[in-house]
């Protein structure tokens, strides 16, 4: 994502022929991200909406069929694909307010991963069975715990992309 | 149910995700190789949903059948999903997302396993 750092002031311009991730490769689309569901985004998405699905999942059958189990493991879950759901939306969305709702989301889903990853990991009697943020995501390869720095870092290249820049809704939409 | 159809299913997934990885680096965009190997994957997974489905009308049962029924939905969604997102891309970063697809399908024939231990790996 670093090699696509350099061109910020692209975004007003994106046939710009300078960019320097365009190398003159066949095949390779010789302009820059033109939103947050674009580039780098693209692949964020996937991987946001393929959490939002199991997470959601996870969370709904566990508190359909045993919920008494482990409430707080459960309704936490949820939480964590709920979170999903709004960075994924967000994301695609890619307006001004909806990149606002992602940097909150993305914000909440660090201190969350974070927080039940350190509960978990000193109460583990608290979770008799694991959530998508036990042990900082451990079960699903740590992705939990990359994953919201990830966004937040292209968030914020967006904010610091176009500091005034009006909601650009359908700029990119296919 | 013998594992060849799980197994093959992890193979061509990790395979994918592999091919689709080594795209992003070499900076391409979808092209048709990365398509076909997607579609033998999807192919893959709606035999499985297939082979289990007659298992269910066999009379087996899971523990955790809801689990399982989410997954019969879910599982064939994956490539078709990832397809249109990653191929919609003109950049390095569609491939990426054959790659998430790919891995995807790996892992959840682990948890198939875990879920209904008859669906071997």
């Amino acid at each position: 994502m670093s090699e696509t750092e350099a061109s910020p002031e692209t975004a007003s311009a994106p046939v710009t022929a300078a960019a320097p991730e365009t190398q003159a490769s066949p095949g390779t689309a010789a302009s820059p991200p033109e939103s947050t569901r674009t580039g780098p985004g693209r692949l964020l998405v996937a991987v946001y909406g393929l959490f939002a699905l199991s997470a959601c999942a996870r969370a709904g059958t566990q508190i359909a069929t045993e919920f008494s189990r482990a409430p707080a493991a459960y309704v936490l879950s949820a939480l964590a694909g709920v979170v999903y759901i709004v960075a994924t939306v967000t994301l695609v969305n890619g307006s001004r307010t909806a990149r606002r709702i992602a940097f909150v989301s993305c914000s909440v889903e660090l201190v969350g991963v974070l927080a039940v990853g350190t509960w978990s990991v000193l109460d583990p009697a608290s979770f008799p069975d694991a959530t998508v943020w036990s042990t900082y995501g451990v079960g699903y390869g740590f992705v939990p715990l990359v994953l919201p720095v990830f966004g937040l870092l292209w968030l914020r290249r967006w904010a610091r992309r176009r500091p005034v820049a009006a909601d650009a809704p359908d700029l990119g939409r296919q | 149910m013998n594992g060849a159809v799980p197994t093959t299913i992890i193979v061509v997934g990790l395979g994918l995700a592999a091919y689709a990885l080594l795209t992003t680096a070499r900076n391409r965009r979808v092209g048709l190789g990365l398509l076909v190997v997607l579609g033998v994957l999807e192919i893959l997974l709606l035999v499985l949903v297939g082979l289990i489905v007659a298992r269910l009308a066999g009379g087996g049962r899971p523990t955790g059948m809801v689990m399982l029924v989410g997954y019969l939905i879910a599982m064939p969604l994956v490539p078709v999903v990832a397809g249109f997102w990653g191929a919609m891309e003109r950049s390095r970063w569609g491939p990426a997302v054959y790659a998430v697809a790919g891995l995807a399908a790996a892992i959840l024939m682990v948890r198939l396993h875990e879920i209904w231990a008859v669906i071997h790996v």
